[in-house]
């Protein structure tokens, strides 16, 4: 078992990176007063265990028994019926779900599940109250139908079940859902709190850390809290007594991207362009999200460039990242973002240096 | 002399058919020529009348010297002059009936004479039944003379024509020309009735109300326009059919027109003597060849059943005509009985079918896309028309013709099925090629009988897409012809033949314009022409080109749309009408892409292949320009596609416009078609699926806290390098140090907590492991194959690989780690207690027989659970409640259930294998699960740790000491 999931909080008492939050969320649990909840931060920065502790915190041990399910609905949507699958976890008390997985018929499961969770609404043992939760995953990937109908499902049925949402940006959620809900920002660790869970990793492994080689890692990871915890693993795979020096072995893909951005540093030309399409294409097909190996580009190439053009840079990049989230195929954006930058930076070169 | 009669025949047949499609005919042709008309007047009992033969002959002549372009009169009086001497040749009682009514034609006759350019059919063919009466006197001159200027040259050529007609006394078209006489005998007619009251009717009134399509569609096979080659080969087909069809009635017709079409394709006449006598042995149809062979080999090992027949077939003189009939009963049905015809509508498919079935002598039946086409309407359908003789009517036999066939969908599929099993059926049988040969006699003999009908007449399916996905399995069957567009210059000449006939005044030029514009598809064509002359417009080459002209919507090939996009064209002098120029090439393009529809396909092009081309960019602008038009596309297709804002789509097509005006090159760009982008999205979906299943695969208490996509983002690259720890020593477990066995340990419990195994692979397939290990050995690699994840092109990763020995441990350790890990897991479950009170249940006769080997067990037990505490993370797995004595207690119950389920407690067997096999027979009506507990809780027992495969109960039993196991 990986150290990230081994020293994973269990419960909102050991919860080290976010404790104030969790002790809100305790709170919150034992005024028998949970409203709906959204979680929303950047990833690798503990909503899920977060979440998962308040699970555990409302139903006890038993929220850890889970099952995955591959369950088939059949919706009748006015003339027709559409069959659909989804896998979900579930426990005796909450379902886990990640509803945009079914494309574009998301909308159907969510109020489907919904529905029935609140048929078969569970009893306490002394009469009382009793709802079940639903955690649904990626919200902000979810369609905008999916979130209309999503926003009057649940007032109708919020005496029956509780909604966790979690996403990373909630500016990709409706107003109507965020408004309906708790919303809990869930910051990147700071450098300084990645330290320190990684001292505690530590001294639990029985490790001599040096505070720098942590700091290094930790600044490595660019706040996220897996990453590091990963990275710092991998060191003590590679070589046990740390030493100030060693080397942090960096993410493949990223490495890869540093790889385009140099060439695209040393020639601007269409032939150039193209071998870049290439190499992007080739990150694309390995399922790293367009989005972010447009930000990685982009931090690749700002580390080489003059400071004069970073702000237009910059500009560009966001322009191009806008187009690409309204668009369908991002080679197309990210490719239009390498001739802009390509364009931009020789026109700077001949204007420098004639 | 026979033999020689016969090629005379042949060739004369030949000019019939093609004097028209050889416009330049030799002075043998001429000289053959009168005898293929002769035929007709003899049954007529006419010889007295020496003029008559010797009309066609003029007709021939004439067109022989007239160019294409000659005047009108000309061309018309030919046709006018052919179907008077049918005419008259025909039906001379009604002449003489006509004769009783009519006006004296010779005060007429002088006006006429004048008159005769404009002159229509009707009048003609009235005047000539006013002539044809003294005809019957044994003095002809006199009349000629007085009618027509046109018969003083048919006097003059008559006379060398005369000596050859009168050899040849076999009818050599009789299907032609019976259906000849049945069309002019019926305008005849018409004509005539007409003429009866008004000699000087303005033809206009009847004519106007058909479509030019409809009129001047071709009636016989000479005046087909399309390709020759296509037409011949159609023919041919058909031709091929006439030994099953229709036997040996017409053979020697047939066998004519054949041989003569043969002889005039001109490929070979190395093998003319026998090509007289079998004349589809020709060079050039290999089909028919082959066909010939096996038809020979067939007769040859045939002599039992058809003995006479196989003499005369053995027989190879070529004289006898009845040689080759037999010959042509053996070669029986073509190879493929359906014949595909497809290629652009308006060029005649349709006409081409019609014309030659009729040829040949076949009724035609039409099944079309406006027909029910349903599976069994359409079967009935072709059993009527394949094996039914039609009582009525003049028995012809029929040819069906399955028309607009790649139209069809949905119930219109069955056409196409129902012909397949038709197909299907006449090949089965004919496994042997004896067996087909006898079928076919037997099938001659007796048509009734068969349980799937099998085809017995010729099919012929006309579409306009070939590879039309409900054609895919007829492609493979039928014999399939290709139209192409005939030249422009025949299409022109049939339209001002036809200009002429209608009185438009049409110039060459404009017709020529006009063909192109159409792309010879003569129907729009005519369409085209019909409508300006209605306007009592003429045609001009500038009407065409503007919009007055109905445009046929052309759609090109996408590769030639990029091409045109990429390449601009050569400016000319016109440089400074810019201006102009850029409207109307916009105009161009926009139409090129627009009717081609697909601007998703366009501009995908566009991307591919925007990059390859030499456009002079220093700064990039013009790259990024083109690159931000791409943007657009892909904003508006996407918003379009959400939206369902269909006519947005309109806007797509400038995009392309866009890129054109910055980057065309004059020079030829070099093309791909766009493949990148479907590559990348097929691979990232597999990809993707191989995230997910691994996904899946993983303990959920761990996956829920990661995406598939985060799996890459995050995870992998340290995955890699943690799952193989430089560090690590490929030895025995034995001779590791304490920290050693906790790393490997911890290895070995990460590997199993996501899921990760080494499996055997075959180096080949992956060139990264070829390190460790020969070419063609086994070697061991990651499963699921994360690495997979890092291969990017023109990238190394500095991934330490593990020794083959330490995978191999790792393979034995990871087996092990999951067995412990089912193990734990199933004892926890049993001590949930619904376990507990089943076993209890169950156990309770086999209490005491037990009671011995449980506490043998609990020492083994004990053991286990050292183990356990060494790996001292497997802590976490067993629940926290779990102590020793529980262990102890749950295995004990464990083993009580599985006795229960066992029924009789085989204590005492000595093998392993035989109890599992038993226990496995006996435990099919018990759940996986309980099977699952049976095997893990008699791991526990002994020290021994072996994984149960289900489904091996056939594996070979014999004793195996477990040591070799564990070697």
């Amino acid at each position: 078992m990986l150290w990230v999931d081994k020293y994973r909080p269990k419960t909102l008492d050991h919860v080290m990176v976010h404790s104030d939050t969790a002790q809100n969320l305790k709170k919150l649990v034992s005024e028998h007063d949970c409203p709906h909840l959204l979680f929303y931060g950047p990833s690798g920065s503990g909503k899920k265990t977060l979440i998962m502790a308040l699970l555990r915190q409302m139903f006890g041990p038993g929220a850890e028994k889970v099952k995955v399910e591959n369950r088939a609905w059949k919706v009748d949507a006015g003339s027709r019926s559409i069959d659909l699958e989804l896998t979900t976890l579930s426990s005796a008390n909450h379902i886990e779900m990640t509803p945009s997985d079914a494309g574009f018929q998301d909308r159907y499961i969510v109020q489907e599940i919904i529905k029935e969770m609140a048929k078969n609404r569970p009893i306490d043992t002394k009469g009382k109250k009793g709802f079940k939760v639903l955690v649904l995953n990626d919200v902000d990937k979810l369609s905008r139908e999916a979130q209309h109908s999503l926003r009057r499902t649940m007032e109708k049925y919020s005496a029956y079940c509780r909604l966790i949402l979690c996403c990373n940006s909630s500016s990709r959620v409706t107003e109507a859902i965020r408004s309906r809900c708790l919303n809990v920002r869930v910051n990147a660790p700071s450098e300084e709190q990645i330290v320190d869970v990684l001292q505690f990793i530590g001294k639990k492994e029985g490790l001599q850390l040096p505070s720098s080689f942590a700091a290094r890692i930790a600044e490595k990871s660019n706040r996220n809290l897996r990453r590091a915890i990963l990275s710092f693993e991998t060191c003590r795979v590679q070589q046990y007594p740390f030493t100030d020096k060693q080397t942090i072995s960096p993410m493949d893909w990223e490495e890869y991207v540093s790889e385009i951005a140099s060439d695209i540093m040393k020639e601007q030309s269409p032939k150039r362009l193209f071998q870049v399409r290439g190499k992007l294409y080739e990150l694309l097909i390995n399922c790293i999200p367009p989005e972010i190996i447009l930000k990685r580009l982009l931090y690749e190439l700002l580390r080489k460039l003059d400071a004069e053009l970073k702000h237009e840079v910059c500009h560009w990049a966001a322009y191009y990242e806008h187009r690409m989230r309204l668009g369908q195929k991002a080679i197309f954006h990210i490719e239009a973002f390498v001739a802009k930058f390509m364009s931009v930076y020789k026109s700077f070169l001949i204007a420098t240096f004639g | 002399m026979d033999d020689m009669d016969m090629m005379d025949m042949e060739e004369l047949e030949l000019l019939e058919s093609s004097y028209r499609i050889y416009e330049q005919e030799d002075d043998n042709h001429y000289l053959y020529n009168p005898p293929e008309d002769e035929p007709e007047l003899q049954p007529e009992q006419s010889p007295p009348d020496l003029a008559s033969p010797s009309e066609p002959q003029s007709n021939s002549h004439k067109r022989s010297r007239s160019d294409p372009n000659s005047d009108l009169d000309s061309d018309s009086a030919d046709v006018e002059k052919r179907e008077k001497v049918r005419v008259r040749a025909e039906d001379p009682p009604a002449d003489e009936d006509w004769l009783r009514y009519s006006p004296p034609p010779s005060p007429v006759r002088a006006e006429e004479v004048r008159l005769s350019k404009e002159k229509t059919l009707s009048r003609f063919a009235s005047e000539i039944d006013g002539e044809v009466m003294p005809v019957t006197a044994p003095n002809g001159d006199r009349v000629y003379t007085k009618l027509d200027r046109y018969y003083g040259e048919d006097r003059a050529t008559k006379l060398n024509s005369g000596e050859f007609s009168s050899d040849l006394a076999l009818e050599p078209i009789s299907v032609l020309f019976e259906r000849l006489e049945e069309e002019t005998f019926a305008k005849t007619l018409e004509a005539s009735s007409e003429s009866q009251s008004v000699v000087d009717v303005p033809e206009t009134l009847t004519l106007h109300e058909k479509l030019w399509v409809d009129k001047y569609a071709p009636k016989s096979f000479t005046d087909l326009l399309s390709d020759e080659q296509t037409n011949r080969e159609v023919l041919l087909w058909l031709k091929q059919w006439d030994s099953t069809v229709f036997g040996s009635e017409i053979r020697s017709t047939s066998e004519d027109v054949l041989s003569a079409l043969k002889r005039h394709s001109s490929i070979s006449h190395s093998q003319k003597p026998l090509g007289s006598g079998f004349p589809r042995t020709k060079g050039g149809h290999v089909w028919s060849n082959n066909r010939y062979t096996n038809s020979r080999s067939m007769e040859g090992s045939n002599n039992r059943y058809t003995n006479s027949r196989s003499m005369e077939g053995s027989d190879n003189s070529m004289s006898s005509q009845d040689t080759h009939n037999t010959m042509t009963r053996h070669i029986g049905a073509p190879e493929q009985k359906i014949l595909l015809l497809c290629g652009p509508p308006g060029l005649g498919k349709t006409t081409l079918a019609h014309v030659a079935a009729r040829h040949c002598g076949y009724h035609v039946v039409e099944v079309n896309a406006s027909d029910d086409r349903s599976s069994s309407t359409i079967e009935a359908k072709i059993l009527d028309v394949v094996q039914m003789n039609s009582v009525l009517s003049d028995s012809k036999p029929k040819c069906l013709v399955v028309d607009e066939i790649d139209g069809a969908l949905g119930d219109g599929k069955g056409a196409v099925e129902a012909l397949l099993k038709m197909i299907s059926a006449e090949r089965k049988p004919g496994a042997g090629k004896q067996s087909l040969d006898k079928e076919q006699t037997e099938k001659k003999s007796s048509k009734k009988g068969r349980k799937i009908a099998s085809l017995s007449r010729p099919v012929i399916c006309i579409c306009n897409d070939l590879y039309a996905p409900a054609l895919r399995s007829l492609r493979q069957v039928a014999k399939v012809h290709v139209f192409v567009q005939p030249t422009v210059s025949r299409v022109v000449n049939r339209l001002k033949y036809i200009c002429n006939k209608e009185g438009v005044k049409a110039n060459a030029i404009a017709l020529t314009a006009l063909a192109e514009y159409t792309a010879c598809d003569i129907r729009s064509c005519l369409n085209t022409l019909q409508f300006v002359s209605k306007k009592k417009e003429t045609l001009n080459a500038f009407d065409i080109g503007s919009q007055v002209v109905g445009q046929k919507d052309m759609s090109k090939n996408v590769l030639d749309i990029w091409k045109e996009l990429f390449q601009r064209k050569r400016t000319k002098k016109m440089e400074r009408k810019s201006h102009d120029r850029k409207v109307s090439e916009f105009d161009t393009l926009y139409s090129l892409v627009s009717f081609r529809g697909d601007s998703d396909l366009i501009l995908d092009g566009i991307h591919e292949n925007i990059l390859q081309l030499n456009y002079h960019d220093p700064v990039m602008q013009k790259t990024v320009k083109c690159l931000n038009s791409l943007e657009v596309y892909d904003l508006l297709h996407q918003y379009i596609m959400r939206t369902q804002q269909m006519p947005l789509l309109v806007h797509l097509p400038p995009i392309a416009i866009i890129v054109h005006r910055t980057v065309a090159q004059v020079q030829k760009p070099i093309i791909e078609w766009p493949k990148s982008y479907h590559r990348y999205r097929t691979t990232m979906m597999e990809k993707m699926d191989i995230l997910n299943n691994w996904h899946n695969k993983i303990s959920p208490l761990i996956a829920r806290h990661l995406s598939a996509t985060s799996f890459v983002e995050d995870l992998i690259s340290p995955l890699l390098h943690i799952l193989s720890p430089p560090s690590i020593r490929p030895v025995a477990l034995q001779l590791l140090s304490d920290k050693e066995k906790n790393d490997l340990a911890q290895l070995v419990s990460t590997m199993v907590s996501y899921a990760i195994t080494y499996k055997k692979v075959k180096s080949d397939m992956l060139p990264n492991t070829l390190k460790y290990g020969v070419k063609d050995e086994l070697t061991l690699s990651l499963v699921p194959s994360i690495g997979n994840f890092l291969n990017f092109k023109d990238y190394t990763s500095n991934h330490y690989v593990l020794s083959l020995a330490m995978k191999q441990v790792l393979v034995h350790e990871v087996e092990k780690h999951k067995i412990l890990q089912a193990n734990v897991k199933t004892v926890s479950l049993e001590n949930g207690g619904h376990g507990a009170i089943q076993a209890g249940n169950n156990c309770i006769p086999f209490a005491n027989t037990n009671n011995n080997t449980a506490i043998v067990d609990k020492k083994t037990i004990e053991s286990q659970a050292n183990v356990f505490a060494r790996k001292s993370n497997e802590a976490k797995i067993v629940s926290p409640n779990l102590n020793l004595t529980n262990i102890v207690n749950a295995t004990d119950k464990v083993k009580l259930l599985d006795m229960g389920n066992r029924k009789k407690p085989s204590r005492t067997s000595s093998s392993f294998f035989d109890r599992f096999i038993k226990s496995n027979v006996k435990g099919l009506q018990n759940d996986d699960g309980s099977l699952q507990k049976e095997t893990t809780s008699e791991k526990d027992r002994s020290p021994l740790l072996f994984k149960f495969n289900e489904g091996f109960t056939n594996a070979v039993r014999r004793p195996v000491r477990m040591r070799e196991f564990l070697s």
